[in-house]
């Protein structure tokens, strides 16, 4: 019986050991938004995992420079999940909707590096997860009147390539300073 | 015969009734304590080997649920619908260059867990060339959405408010 019951904390260890690790996983569970696609005028959902990602990466051409500096910054990601939703009119999301996600984003780990306000172009947050000195993941959620959208990165998020990215496939200027480190390389 | 040995054990001893001595003998009197029963302690260990049972259960269950719900409803895909709306769109190829109304860019529902070839088949190709496409526009909208942190600074105004925080929780 004593043996019986070693066996079955064990096995409740094993199991539960995951559940741990997951909570400290970057990804933000982004479905309780998908009720919203109904009321929304435009809609994407854009769902790239790891495995996707490898794929995709072998079909950037390492010969291009742009290419190249993309397949970079997606090196290590484990994935790309984005929610967004444009309507035609104000208020058809409430502020439950996004209180969802900020919940997540108030979880260990996670900073919220900027906080924009703006009644014109309306809130932006921006949030980081630190795993140690080590940045895991990124999220982005922005919302104004007519609009949300969420975005998260999942992984070691370079902002430095990302920023690298500007100017290139449509990816507008941003003005996001190198830091001094990379610019010493 | 003289049955002096069996009244007192004297006289001449039978064989016999020797033999039977010797049989019976093992079930004579022997003195011994007495062996009181002693109350019998109650055992824990099926309760608690239970309650492991269905929490180890519990557990399994709601890890099936969790991977349930992660990848059923979530089906790797990546996809921009529009609604056709009768008032005009203002700015339509904001997020996405071209939207057709109603139509889905970019839907990869065969998703397998199965670890990438080195050389792409044409279906893994084709499914490789979504997920760029998908890359590239989840890529243009999270720059487009953070370039407006890097524009509010220059274009601040006693309406707007701009926050630099630290860590939250």
């Amino acid at each position: 019986m004593k043996a019986l019951f070693r066996i079955n904390l064990i096995l409740s260890l094993l199991v539960a050991l995951p559940l741990v690790v997951q909570a400290q996983d970057s990804r933000l569970q982004l479905g309780s938004l998908d009720h919203l696609a109904a009321k929304a005028n435009q809609t994407v959902d854009v769902n790239v995992d790891e495995r996707l990602m490898k794929m995709a990466s072998k079909l950037f051409n390492e010969k291009d420079v742009d290419e190249r500096q993309v397949k970079k910054l997606i090196e290590g990601l484990k994935g790309i999940y984005v929610r967004s939703f444009e309507f035609e009119t104000e208020g058809q999301y409430s502020a439950a909707d996004l209180q969802t996600i900020r919940t997540q984003l108030r979880g260990p780990g996670w900073t919220r590096l900027v906080n924009v306000t703006s009644k014109k172009e309306g809130n932006l947050e921006v949030y980081l997860l630190f795993n140690g000195d080590l940045v895991g993941g990124l999220a982005v959620l922005h919302s104004d009147p007519k609009e949300i959208t969420v975005v998260n990165i999942v992984g070691p998020v370079d902002l430095d390539k990302l920023a690298s990215l500007e100017g290139q496939f449509g990816v507008p200027e941003l003005g996001i300073e190198k830091t001094k480190k990379n610019d010493e390389k | 015969m003289k049955d002096d040995y069996l009244w007192d054990k004297s006289g001449q001893p039978d064989p016999e009734i020797q033999k039977l001595e010797e049989i019976l003998g093992t079930l004579r009197y022997q003195p011994r304590p007495l062996e009181l029963p002693v109350p019998r302690r109650r055992s824990y260990f099926p309760l608690l080997a239970i309650a492991a049972s269905v929490l180890l259960a519990l557990l399994a269950a709601g890890v099936w649920l969790r991977v349930r719900n992660q990848s059923a409803p979530q089906p790797q895909e990546a996809k921009v619908v529009s609604t056709p709306s009768p008032v005009e769109e203002k700015k339509p190829e904001q997020i996405v260059p071209k939207v057709v109304p109603q139509e889905v860019i970019a839907v990869n529902h065969k998703h397998r867990h199965r670890p990438a070839p080195t050389a792409l088949s044409k279906r893994e190709r084709e499914e490789a060339l979504l997920a760029k496409q998908q890359l590239m526009m989840a890529l243009r909208l999270t720059t487009e959405k953070l370039s407006l942190v890097h524009r509010k600074p220059q274009n601040t105004t006693p309406a707007n408010q701009i926050k630099n925080q630290h860590r939250v929780g």
